[in-house]
């Protein structure tokens, strides 16, 4: 009976170290959504991304591009999301990022809906890749 | 020992399944997110043109640039049509920025008997202020942008919107070439618009802008 508890007693020891090992080198999956800040943590080197839109006559926009992505970025996915007051998603666009020579450029002319130039406060960028 | 060995192995493949089964590995992706806010800045009015004229069919070397008016006339051999640039570096827009909607007012100090419906047109080559008819022919124009109509009533302002050509040109200042304004109709009539020569009612350009 000794024995047997103390090779229990082991064998929690030992799983329990494992169970701290794995967690380290992962990211939980128990809340169900994974968030970031504007620090970027990407290895194809971007560090902030800016946006410019077009708009046609009546004053909706017609186009966004967005510049200033590393050429090491190419291959990855950039989504922009068009925001406006209260940070209310107005529409979004994503591309795979291809061709790029000195930097990365994306241009981008469908959002899901038409958005009126002075609704527009921002944007928000998401670059992910493997 | 056999016993012990046995109850080891066991317990090292619990331990790494049970760590792993509620993770993911994430060592392989590239993950950035950032914003962009945008400003809003209150409106930037710009009174008075850069360069305002017209030039008339029937005086085809002649310069009109010093009148107290421009303005639009339709009729055989004697057109006329106006040009009119603003100088938007006052405004002080960041070429990043961009308008969400800019007017063009005008004051229409003679309206003609009918009433007619005048159009705004991108100039898409330079002109200079001693522009004569016989010049402006060699110039290339752009698709018409907006019209508005005159209306019978003088001594009234009247707007047309032009947020598209304005937005480009806060982008690319380089490509500011102003408008043409022209009655582009059949029959005869003269519409007259108070110039920056004017002592009041000059044209005016009101942008609203982001940056």
């Amino acid at each position: 009976m000794k024995l047997l508890a103390k090779i229990l007693g082991f064998a929690l020891a030992t799983a329990a170290t494992f169970a701290a090992c794995g967690a380290a080198a992962s990211l939980a999956l128990g809340t169900n959504s994974l968030s970031a800040g504007s620090a970027g943590v990407t290895s194809c080197g971007a560090s902030s991304l800016s946006a410019t839109r077009n708009v046609n006559n009546t004053g909706n926009v017609t186009q966004v591009d967005v510049g200033g992505i590393p050429a090491a970025c190419s291959g990855e996915t950039l989504s922009v999301t068009l925001v406006g007051a209260a940070g209310a998603s107005l529409g979004s666009a994503s591309t795979t990022l291809s061709g790029c020579t000195t930097v990365c450029s994306a241009s981008f002319s469908s959002f899901g809906a038409t958005i009126a130039g002075t609704n527009l406060t921002g944007y928000s960028f998401a670059l992910v890749g493997s | 020992m056999k016993r012990f060995a046995l109850l080891l192995g066991l317990t090292l493949a619990v331990g790494s399944s049970a760590a792993f089964a509620a993770t993911l590995n994430v060592s392989s992706w590239h993950v950035f997110a950032g914003t962009q806010t945008l400003t809003k800045p209150a409106a930037c009015t710009v009174t008075g043109a850069a360069a305002d004229l017209y030039v008339d069919e029937s005086n085809a070397g002649s310069n009109f640039s010093t009148a107290t008016f421009f303005g639009a006339r339709a009729g055989t051999g004697v057109r006329a049509y106006s040009f009119i640039r603003f100088d938007l570096s006052t405004c002080n827009i960041p070429a990043t920025g961009g308008a969400d909607s800019a007017t063009l007012k005008l004051f229409v100090s003679t309206a003609p008997g009918t009433s007619r419906t005048l159009t705004i047109t991108p100039v898409t080559g330079t002109w200079a202020s001693t522009l004569n008819w016989t010049q402006w022919l060699g110039l290339t124009l752009g698709s018409p942008t907006t019209t508005f109509t005159t209306g019978t009533t003088s001594n009234v302002s009247k707007s047309a919107t032009v947020t598209v050509d304005v937005d480009g040109w806060i982008k690319n200042g380089a490509t500011n070439f102003g408008w043409r304004i022209a009655d582009l109709n059949t029959g005869s009539a003269t519409t007259l618009i108070s110039s920056t020569e004017s002592t009041t009612n000059k044209p005016q350009l009101v942008i609203n802008y982001e940056k």
